[in-house]
C-alpha cells in the first residue's frame, strides 16, 4: 500500500511535470536576449570647458557605468556620434567598437593602471606572433621571412631593440634592456591611449604589428592579414570558408582600426599658434 | 589610395551607414569635408607625420567598411536556431510525404 501510495505520487508529479515542462516546441526560434532599441532619432556633438559631449535627441549619452560621456577630441565625440546614428532598429552594443573603447577608457572596469597595462603589453613581447617562425615548409618560411622580417627590422631600429625570431617551440629571449626600453615607450602615454594599445595587440596578438600600424608603417589591412599570415596560407590548400575566416578578418580589420583611430585621436593635440602682426 | 579616392569612399561609406541614406546632416560628412578644405593644398601643415591625415582617412574607411562587411556576413550566417523539417527537407532535395508529387 506505501509503495502504492509512493507510485501514485511519482506518477503525479510526472504527470503534472510533464503538462507544465513539456511544451511542445513550436517553431524554430531561439531566444536570444534582445538589444535595446534605438530610442532616439538625432544624435550631435556638445563643446564644453571639459571636451565634447554626445547627445542622443535631449539625452546626453552616458557610458555602463553611468559617468557623463566626455572625450577630448573633437573627430573622436564625432565618429562616436556618427555610430549611434548608425544603429537602424537596435543598438547593436557588439559592433561598436570605437564607443566600446571610449567606455571602456572612461569607465576603466577592471580599475588598471598605467602600470598594470604597461606589464601587460611588456608580457606580450615574449609570445608575439611574428617572433615564431615556422622552418619545416619552405613556402611558409618565405612568406614569413619577406613578411615579418623586415616589421620585426623596423621594431628593433625604431625602440633600439634586439629581438630575435624563434623556429622552434622555445620563447624567444628578450633581454631586460630591451624590455626598459619598450615599458618606457609606453609609459609616455597616457592611460586613455594605453587602453587603445592594449586593444590593438590584443586583436593582432603582436606587439610589433600593432606598433607597426599606429606607427604608419603599414595600413590596417596589411596589418590584419599579416597576423593572419599563416591561416591565409593555409586557405590556399584548404578552402576558405565566408562564415569562418572572411567573418573573422572583417572583425579584426574593424577592431583594429577603431584602436588605431582612438590611439591617434587620444594622442594628438593641435595648438595653433596666430603669427602676432604688429 | 589618393586623397580623392579616400573621400569619395569615406561619403559612400557613411552615406551607406546613415539609417536613411542621407549625408546631408551628417556631422561626420561635415567635419571630414572641412578638413580637406583645410589641408587643401597641402596637409602639411601641422607638426605631424606624413600623410597622417590620409591614413587616418583610410582608416576610418577601413573602420566602416569592415563594421558593413561583418554585419552582412553575420546577417547572412547567423545562427537562426534549428531549421524545420521542411526547410531541411529543401536543403537535401527532397520532399514531404505531404507533398504533392
Amino acid at each position: 500500500m506505501n509503495t502504492n501510495l509512493v507510485l501514485g505520487t511519482v506518477r503525479s508529479f510526472c504527470l503534472r511535470s510533464r503538462g507544465k515542462w513539456q511544451v511542445p516546441i513550436s517553431g524554430s526560434v531561439r531566444q536570444y536576449a534582445s538589444p535595446p532599441k534605438r530610442f532616439y532619432k538625432k544624435t550631435s556633438v556638445l563643446c564644453t570647458d571639459n571636451g565634447y559631449e554626445i547627445t542622443l535627441d535631449h539625452r546626453k549619452l552616458k557610458t555602463p557605468k553611468g559617468t557623463l560621456f566626455t572625450v577630448k577630441s573633437e573627430p573622436l565625440a564625432i565618429a562616436v556620434a556618427t555610430e549611434f546614428d548608425s544603429q537602424k532598429e537596435h543598438i547593436e552594443r557588439s559592433r561598436m567598437h570605437l564607443s566600446a573603447l571610449c567606455f571602456t577608457a572612461l569607465d576603466n572596469p577592471n580599475n588598471l593602471s598605467k602600470l598594470d597595462m604597461v606589464n601587460y603589453l611588456l608580457n606580450f613581447i615574449a609570445t608575439d606572433t611574428v617572433l615564431f617562425q615556422y622552418d619545416d615548409e619552405q613556402d611558409l618560411q618565405d612568406l614569413q621571412h619577406n613578411e615579418w622580417d623586415p616589421l620585426i627590422a623596423w621594431f628593433n631600429q625604431r625602440f633600439e631593440t634586439n629581438l630575435q625570431k624563434t623556429m622552434n617551440i622555445t620563447p624567444p629571449l628578450v633581454t631586460d634592456e630591451d624590455k626598459i626600453k619598450i615599458a618606457k615607450h609606453f609609459q609616455s602615454y597616457n592611460l586613455e591611449t594605453l587602453h587603445g594599445f592594449i586593444f590593438a595587440v590584443d586583436t593582432l596578438k603582436s606587439i610589433v604589428l600593432a606598433c607597426a600600424v599606429i606607427e604608419q608603417q603599414i595600413p590596417v589591412e596589411k596589418a590584419v592579414a599579416l597576423a593572419r599570415l599563416e591561416e591565409e596560407y593555409q586557405l590556399k590548400f584548404w578552402g576558405r570558408v565566408e562564415w569562418a575566416h572572411d567573418l573573422s578578418q572583417q572583425e579584426l580589420q574593424a577592431r583594429l582600426a577603431a584602436a588605431v583611430l582612438f590611439v591617434h585621436f587620444n594622442c594628438s593635440e593641435n595648438f595653433i599658434k596666430e603669427k602676432l602682426i604688429l | 589610395m589618393s586623397a580623392t579616392k579616400v573621400l569619395r569612399s569615406l561619403l559612400n561609406e557613411l552615406r551607406r551607414a546613415s539609417p536613411n541614406g542621407c549625408i546631408k546632416d551628417s556631422l561626420a560628412a561635415k567635419y571630414i569635408l572641412a578638413q580637406y578644405k583645410k589641408f587643401e593644398t597641402t596637409d602639411q601643415q601641422l607638426c605631424k607625420a606624413r600623410n597622417e591625415a590620409i591614413f587616418l582617412g583610410n582608416t576610418y574607411n577601413t573602420y566602416l567598411a569592415s563594421l558593413r562587411n561583418y554585419k552582412e556576413l553575420y546577417m547572412e550566417y547567423h545562427g537562426r536556431g534549428e531549421r524545420t523539417v521542411k526547410e531541411t527537407a529543401d536543403l537535401v532535395g527532397f520532399k514531404l510525404p505531404t507533398d504533392p508529387k
